[in-house]
């Protein structure tokens, strides 16, 4: 929770300040993130959802949206945002990683979106960007089994721009970002992954 | 095991299986090739998980005859009224909120095709064969062939085979996006049975009604609005959570 706060106003004052020219997110240590802890999130969410008779939800938590809504803000952002992705890159994560413009990772990473296997679903976009990037059967697969999946199937299946071997990935990041950031603009980026990435 | 038009259905487990059993090509006889009516009832039993598409015996489906659609035309029969029904079938099968599978072997072809293509995923046989033959008797693929082929495989390609008539074989099906997985010929049935339990057997219903909205919002909504949806369908899902480990923990 306090992470997308934090993660929210970083990124609105990246969006306003304009001295930027391209974001790099990464994890700290050996994996990028597993995401949310799910039992902190459900005690959050039952204690801030408001819901008719038959538990049908009136609105979604505030706290919920403005997560979703700093995801829209960091695709609209101007520079360039690469997602360098090594270790584990699970639920939420997964999803901060989707909505990032390119996805480097390390041949070692494992993505999923494991929700399902918590009788929940992804809640932040994940099965839309899964499904519009991989196709309707992958996405089905994936999200209802829960399973995890390898560097080498995300990037086959189009989820991952390039995969490096983990030791060069932040220096690969820095120089993709460099490369990319003098001209970007998203519409571009199929022609930026096969100019710098391929 | 409900006959209807040459279309089968039987329940197995909580997987229920569509076959289109009209050997050895199994044509269908309208473009509505069950009715409506038939379907939503086969298809709303409550503890149903899954539905498998496939065909009796070697092939899935050659499609409709379309001597019987000339012959309908000639005795002034309202085509575009049956070919509407085709279409609503069709859609009634893409927005079920549980999972499709088409287990195609042999050919499969117009619109045979076209139910492969409404179903959420298609798994083949190694010597399954495709082809949209409408346009070698001057007509095109009425039943949103066009339209899903083209969202599957791209224009170009969609166009070639469109425009071609001709057959092409499983590789490159899979290659163009038009079938998900290949498999060995003998093993269909049983991969595709076996995947969509799989898929289903540890999640309740709640679940995979869940998913399945959400992935056709992905399809039928601006990405805004899916992923407000989504994230509505996600909290759903977590107040129930959240009070049946609330209850558990209270017993």
């Amino acid at each position: 929770m306090e992470f997308f706060r934090e993660f929210g106003e970083a990124l609105y004052f990246i969006s306003l300040c304009g001295e930027f020219h391209a974001l790099i997110i990464s994890g700290h240590g050996r994996h990028y993130s597993s995401g949310a802890d799910v039992p902190v999130l459900l005690k959050e969410i039952n204690e801030n959802v408001v819901t008719d008779e038959r538990g049908k939800l009136q609105h979604i938590p505030e706290f919920l949206s403005k997560n979703y809504e700093s995801f829209l803000l960091l695709e609209s952002l101007s520079i360039p945002v690469i997602s360098a992705i090594r270790g584990v890159c699970l639920g939420s994560a997964l999803e901060l990683a989707l909505f990032s413009h390119f996805r480097l990772c390390g041949e070692e990473a494992v993505f999923g979106l494991p929700e399902a296997s918590f009788n929940l679903a992804p809640g932040l976009g994940g099965m839309y960007k899964l499904c519009s990037m991989a196709g309707l059967a992958f996405a089905l697969e994936r999200v209802l089994k829960g399973s995890t999946f390898s560097a080498e199937d995300a990037l086959k299946h189009g989820i991952v721009d390039k995969v490096v071997p983990k030791k060069v990935l932040i220096p690969a990041a820095f120089d993709f970002a460099r490369q990319v950031m003098q001209d970007f603009r998203v519409e571009k980026r199929g022609l930026y992954i096969k100019k710098y990435l391929s | 095991m409900e006959t209807i038009n040459k279309i089968s259905w039987e329940i197995r487990n909580d997987i229920g299986i569509i076959t289109l059993d009209n050997p050895p090509e199994n044509y269908l006889f309208q473009p509505d090739f069950v009715p409506l009516e038939t379907l939503k009832k086969w298809t709303s039993y409550d503890y149903l998980k899954g539905i498998m598409i496939c065909g009796a015996g070697k092939h899935f489906s050659g499609g409709g005859k379309l001597e019987n659609l000339f012959r309908m035309i000639r005795d002034k029969e309202d085509i575009n009224k049956k070919m509407e029904k085709g279409k609503a079938v069709l859609e009634h099968i893409e927005n079920l909120d549980i999972p499709v599978i088409a287990a195609i072997q042999g050919i499969c072809f117009g619109g045979g095709l076209e139910i492969a293509l409404a179903s959420h995923i298609r798994i083949c046989a190694e010597n399954a064969l495709f082809a949209f033959p409408e346009v070698n008797q001057g007509v095109i693929p009425g039943l949103g062939g066009t339209v899903r082929s083209y969202m599957k495989s791209g224009f170009p390609r969609a166009m070639k085979l469109i425009l071609s008539g001709d057959m092409i074989n499983a590789e490159d099906a899979q290659e163009m996006h038009l079938v998900d997985f290949v498999v060995n010929k003998h093993k269909v049935f049983d991969h595709s049975f076996t995947f969509l339990q799989k898929l289903t057997r540890d999640r309740p219903l709640t679940v995979i009604n869940a998913v399945m909205k959400a992935l056709k919002n992905a399809r039928s909504l601006s990405m805004e609005e899916a992923m407000k949806e989504e994230t509505r369908i996600f909290c759903e899902l977590a107040v129930a959570e959240a009070r049946r480990r609330n209850g558990s923990g209270n017993q």
